[in-house]
């Protein structure tokens, strides 16, 4: 997985509670990335397979809505974000990246 | 309205991912853009289907505000760096005069030789200028080097275009300098996009080598045919018995770029005074915007084929994509 600062922030805002599924406008929420940025980083976390996307059980009609695609870090995602985070955090200079408000602060909350 | 637009661009976002992927992501896309319908948010969901319709699918992702940041860089180097060199060829002919204006009786040589001042001056700065659009292009946006070609030749031409035309005030003029221009900028493109293929395989010498070889032989085809479609070349016209001087032997013709940016013939019996003055009367200002844009053209070219610094850590993970 070649880390650049969208999957950082992605992974970032997974990590914060890693038991909740996110969807798309969510996750656009806490990251702050544009939908054409946000979506394929989702398709390369998934081919990567540290994330799982689901549909959501909901029938259309009850909802008056769509379902919608819910994502959640895999074990094997959970594992590799901490680390691949932790090691970016190791190399950048203090307070030279900005996570774009998805940063983990001090002590990591995963 | 909003929504079916939307729509559309939903379906035109979604056509640009691979096929197998096309039923799930159009679902899981409608699904969002009805919950940003149902709030009655119609700019989210413009920009929502926007942005999808504009990035690149299944390509390396960058981060936004950097590559916005890189992207303003370089449309800003490539547009300014045209102009700055017609602010070079100013300054250089203002730092000429004023040389030359304060030697006091300034002597034969120095006033033959203000076009060579000229030359060498317009020669400095825009070297100078090449630094600053190297190491902008090293910290701007990559484009590839057709791109990058076009983006350095399409500027350069349009100000061409309208320095002919504010200095001359006629398009009489502008058909003066066609021939030049219609070799020069088409000929400048395919120089630069070589150049860059070969910076971006990291032969740099060679690079800066061809490039300035090219140039050099393509400013003087552009300035040779000016002359040659607006000069003739036959005998002098004959008045009353005196000659007209009105005629450029083509014998020279390779000599003419150097000619028309030092007034010299260096030595050699063509071309004679008066097909010197003929020549430099013709071709003005062409020869000094070729000097002042080629070193910035080939400079920025080469840096912006650099391999790319890679944009943060390492992958410490394997993936099993």
């Amino acid at each position: 997985m070649r880390m650049t600062i969208p999957v950082a922030k992605v992974l970032s805002a997974l990590l914060a509670d890693a038991e909740a599924p996110r969807y798309g406008l969510d996750l656009m929420k806490l990251t702050g990335l544009p939908s054409g940025t946000l979506y394929p980083v989702l398709h390369r976390l998934q081919a990567a397979g540290w994330l799982a996307a689901d549909w959501e059980e909901v029938d259309p009609a009850t909802a008056g809505r769509p379902a919608r695609r819910y994502y959640l870090l895999t074990a094997e995602g959970v594992h590799a974000a901490r680390q691949a985070l932790a090691e970016l955090r190791a190399l950048a200079p203090d307070g030279g990246t900005s996570w774009g408000g998805a940063e983990p602060t001090g002590v990591p909350a995963w | 309205m909003t929504r079916r637009l939307a729509g559309f661009l939903l379906r035109s976002a979604v056509r640009r991912w691979p096929a197998e992927l096309h039923d799930e992501l159009s679902r899981e896309w409608q699904a969002e853009l009805h919950v940003l319908a149902e709030r009655g948010q119609r700019w989210r969901m413009l920009r929502f289907a926007a942005s999808l319709a504009v990035s690149r699918a299944s390509e390396p992702v960058v981060d936004r505000p950097r590559f916005d940041a890189r992207a303003r860089r370089t449309a800003a180097t490539l547009l300014l760096a045209p102009p700055a060199c017609l602010v070079i060829i100013l300054a250089s002919g203002l730092l000429m005069n004023i040389a030359v204006n304060q030697a006091f009786a300034p002597a034969q040589w120095l006033i033959d030789a203000q076009p060579s001042i000229l030359a060498v001056l317009t020669a400095g700065l825009a070297i100078l200028l090449a630094r600053l659009a190297y190491a902008s292009a090293v910290r701007g946006a990559r484009t590839g080097p057709v791109r990058t070609a076009l983006g350095i030749v399409l500027p350069v031409g349009l100000t061409a275009v309208g320095a002919e035309y504010a200095l001359n005030s006629s398009t009489d003029d502008l058909i003066r300098v066609a021939p030049a221009l219609l070799v020069w900028l088409p000929g400048l493109t395919l120089v630069l996009h070589l150049v860059g293929m070969l910076a971006g395989r990291g032969r740099t010498r060679a690079a800066w080598w061809t490039g300035v070889l090219c140039a050099l032989v393509l400013a003087d085809l552009a300035v040779a045919l000016m002359v040659i479609n607006q000069i003739p070349g036959g005998p002098e016209t004959i008045v009353d018995g005196v000659a007209q001087a009105d005629t450029v032997d083509r014998i020279s013709a390779p000599l003419w770029l150097f000619t028309s940016l030092t007034d010299s013939s260096f030595g050699l019996p063509r071309p004679t005074p008066s097909e010197i003055f003929l020549i430099s009367d013709l071709v003005e200002l062409q020869p000094f915007f070729y000097l002042a844009c080629t070193p910035y053209a080939l400079a920025y070219v080469i840096g912006a084929a650099r391999p790319a610094d890679p944009v943060a850590a390492p992958s410490p993970v394997s993936s099993r994509a």
